[in-house]
């Protein structure tokens, strides 16, 4: 008898790949115009291609910004917020709450990716989305409701005028939730008053704060995202290994010189060490002597002692970084806050001249809650005295005195900005329009860069890299950020730092690794472990392969694709500049006399041709795109003889 | 016994600890089948984890009448799928609020200390839990746990 022959079963269509793991599957497409929310699915393919976060919220910003030849303005209906999370998001692994927002900013005009972490990208994944693309612009206030397949777009008149804090408050009230069951990421009054330097703040004390953001929800008229922890499973390819692998990143982290201070004490340990190198911004750049301060009491420890400290982490954190504080005494005395990060003890601190902690602690809490950048708050309160003290501004244009070190004035002004009143009207456009308006003196004082981006809190005049990063960016901060386990790379342990050329080298050499963090869902802190093992984690979520070299190659490809952006933006190299002041030389301090206008060309000119863009135009090279798998790219950048 | 001792000062509310029970509880990360709930306490400031504390009393079993909770190797309260009718009565008996039950696969479920390893020691970053052998204090533990032994040795005596 011969065999009988089973046919295979008849394939209808094309076989689709299953869910990479880690992914919730879709994505939420709000149209505020049409007052319409849906979700739209995305292929495993797409997923591989964008991973999320920074490297989805690229792409769509190309795809779907572009008007003629140009590119849609942030206050266009057009622009698309992207809030997108990771794979990574609500698994295991330390910091992965993660929030990405990726849109067109109002300093720059141009494309922002800027990050928080809290509980976003749990709540959402486990609702069932990997990120929410919200288009249009409500006819009036709304904030969108998240709580599984229950999407509403609801009236937000009663939120009105309340802070971040209240808000988030108000918010659990009236829905009846509390602690984490509902992530909130809102607007202050600052966004509601299209402040440029706006943030979006949520799960008290978590700010994506670059480029403006805070001003497009505004826009928008979207007031909050109010995401109740959904009730959705999330699956991993390989879940024990993920677990394994979380566990031996936080051993990393808990056990590795580089990384142990940061898991002990967060970003404290910033205000000494960079006093050090002279890149601790004191009173608007205009010393970096910290004088009759006692640097002991700014110690990392001695700064957590002077509070009552609750730990307030991320999703699956065991760093010992976020904290609430409740101030022991002084006029602020029994206010909780947020511990200030290294850039709030120097944008509201020290760049302000301000070195009483509790003020500082509170002042930086107020930026939280009025919603804004507190590194660009710095910076234009910082010039504000400066000029005051100088005389370039007199107390009748600003409307009262503001000394250096004034908290309580500081505040005053921030409450000006918040609501654009009298002076804070000019100062809600951010220090590079402000002191351009007023021009003389007030213009050469100002920190930004060329493009209008608002530098981090340091002074940058000694920590090159991090001013040229910032310069060259096409997404208003640190596009490539500082260098973590650069050896894993095949670059040095150290360099010169006021050697342009190395510098620039280094720069260059990073670039890519930021950017596949910020896909990732994850905090840029608990990824400060060689990146093996980020591809590891990412790996077992997902059960792909992934390689060290994908990683680096992923985030080049996602700065080329931010890069083309910018560049239809009317960003270009000529902006690549620091201004007058945040390009100047120190004249005291540890980095007196190193004068970072002597190389600057050289240095920009060396990571052009390390990072294969074209010098002139910005644009990056025929090669570089088709090395890095962007033909299509080419092609619409270069035409078709490319 | 070794039970969960857990240190409320400790905990900084990162929810690792659902993440992990819910692994075990469904193998997948699915925190809204966790049965450890991290609750807020003042406001957004302060967190705690919470479960069952394997009480003496079992007022779980002693409620359930198809005799569907037992107590397994590691000496905690658990359920029996295959017994189960999901009634749901174990869920209002337990004065903690500790047993929950799953709609879509109609049984109750609760901490069953994962047979005696739990997942929820091994996540937590700061030590808030803890799996460890300390002295029972209740008063009203040989009473209690004599009549826990009754009705298991009777199968809450109906059969």
């Amino acid at each position: 008898m011969s065999p009988v022959t089973l046919s295979a079963p008849r394939q209808v269509g094309k076989p689709q790949p299953a869910l990479p793991g880690g992914y919730a599957g879709q994505l939420l497409r709000v149209d505020l115009t049409k007052r319409k929310a849906w979700a739209e699915p995305w292929t495993p393919d797409e997923m591989r291609e964008l991973i999320g976060g920074a490297g989805l919220g690229a792409m769509i910003l190309y795809r779907e910004t572009a008007k003629g030849k140009g590119n849609v303005s942030w206050d266009h209906p057009d622009n698309r917020l992207v809030l997108g999370t990771g794979p990574l998001a609500g698994l295991p692994v330390w910091g992965t709450g993660g929030l990405t927002v990726v849109t067109i900013g109002a300093l720059t005009n141009g494309p922002t990716s800027t990050q928080a972490n809290g509980f976003f990208g749990t709540n959402l994944k486990y609702c069932g989305y990997d990120a929410i693309i919200v288009q249009g612009q409500a006819k009036d206030w709304v904030y969108l409701y998240i709580d599984d397949d229950r999407i509403e777009i609801r009236d937000a008149k009663s939120y009105l005028g309340k802070d971040t804090w209240e808000t988030q408050d108000a918010l659990s009230r009236d829905l009846g939730l509390t602690g984490h069951q509902l992530s909130v990421y809102s607007i202050g009054p600052a966004g509601e008053h299209l402040v440029r330097f706006a943030a979006i703040q949520g799960d008290y004390g978590h700010v994506a704060s670059k480029n403006g953001v805070g001003a497009v929800m505004g826009k928008k008229k979207l007031k909050a995202v109010a995401i109740v922890k959904g009730t959705k499973a999330l699956r991993a390819a390989d879940p024990r290994g993920l677990i394994q692998c979380a566990d031996d990143i936080a051993h990393d982290l808990k056990t590795d010189p580089s990384a142990r201070s940061l898991y002990e004490y967060g970003t404290l340990p910033g205000v000494v060490n960079l006093s050090k190198m002279g890149a601790l911004p004191i009173r608007n750049y205009t010393t970096s002597l910290t004088g009759d301060v006692d640097m002991k009491s700014w110690e990392a420890p001695r700064l957590r002692e002077g509070f009552d400290h609750r730990g307030h982490q991320c999703n699956a954190c065991g760093m010992h970084h976020c904290h609430m504080s409740v101030i022991r005494q002084g006029p602020y005395k029994g206010k909780i806050v947020d511990e200030p990060e290294y850039e709030g003890w120097s944008g509201a601190g020290w760049t302000i001249g301000a070195t009483d902690q509790s003020a500082v602690a509170w002042l930086n809490t107020q930026t939280d809650r009025a919603c804004v950048d507190v590194n660009e708050f710095g910076w234009v309160i910082g010039w504000v005295m400066e000029g005051l003290e100088k005389g370039w501004l007199t107390k009748q244009q600003v409307g009262f005195d503001l000394k250096w070190g004034d908290v309580a004035g500081a505040d005053r002004l921030l409450q000006m900005i918040n609501r654009r009143e009298g002076f804070g009207d000019l100062l809600a456009e951010g220090v590079k329009r402000a002191s351009e308006k007023l021009g003389g003196e007030a213009a050469k004082a100002a920190i930004y860069t060329g493009k209008g981006a608002s530098p981090r809190g340091h002074d940058h005049r000694a920590r090159w890299e991090e001013m040229l990063d910032t310069a060259t960016s096409s997404t208003a901060t640190m596009e490539t950020g500082n260098p973590v386990h650069q050896t894993e790379l095949g670059l040095p342990a150290r360099i010169n730092p006021f050697d342009g050329v190395e510098v620039a080298k280094l720069v260059a050499g990073c670039r890519g690794r930021r950017a596949f963090e910020d896909s990732l869902g994850i905090c840029i802190f608990t990824t400060r472990t060689r990146l093996e093992n980020i591809c590891r984690a990412l790996s077992a979520a997902t059960g792909w392969y992934y390689t060290v070299a994908e990683a680096m190659r992923f985030g080049r490809r996602t700065a080329a694709i931010n890069r083309a952006t910018a560049l239809r933006c009317g960003l270009t190299p000529n902006l690549e500049v620091p201004s007058f002041r945040y390009g100047s030389t120190p004249h005291d301090g540890p980095a007196a006399g190193q004068a970072v206008s002597a190389q600057w060309e050289k240095m920009v000119d060396t990571w052009y041709k390390e990072v294969g863009y074209d010098r002139k135009g910005g644009k990056p090279l025929p090669q570089t795109l088709k090395d890095l798998g962007l033909d299509w790219l080419s092609k619409e950048l270069w035409g078709k003889k490319a | 016994m070794k039970v969960l001792k857990i240190t409320p000062e400790r905990c900084t509310g990162c929810l690792r600890c659902e993440i992990a029970c819910s692994y075990v509880q469904v193998g997948a990360f699915q925190p809204a089948k966790s049965v450890i709930r991290v609750s807020p306490f003042e406001g957004h400031t302060s967190y705690a984890p919470y479960t069952c504390t394997q009480c003496a009393e079992g007022w779980c079993m002693t409620a359930c009448p198809v005799g569907a909770i037992t107590i397994n190797a590691a000496g905690a309260k658990d359920v029996l799928d295959d017994r189960c009718v999901g009634c749901k009565l174990c869920t209002i008996a337990c004065p903690y609020g500790t047993v929950f039950y799953d709609a879509s696969t109609r049984k109750a479920f609760k901490c069953n200390l994962c047979g005696g390893d739990p997942a929820c020691v091994h996540a937590c970053p700061t030590a808030a839990i803890e799996y460890e052998e300390v002295a029972t204090r209740d008063w009203l533990h040989d009473f209690a746990a004599e009549r826990a032994s009754h009705v298991l040795a009777t199968n809450g005596g109906r059969r």
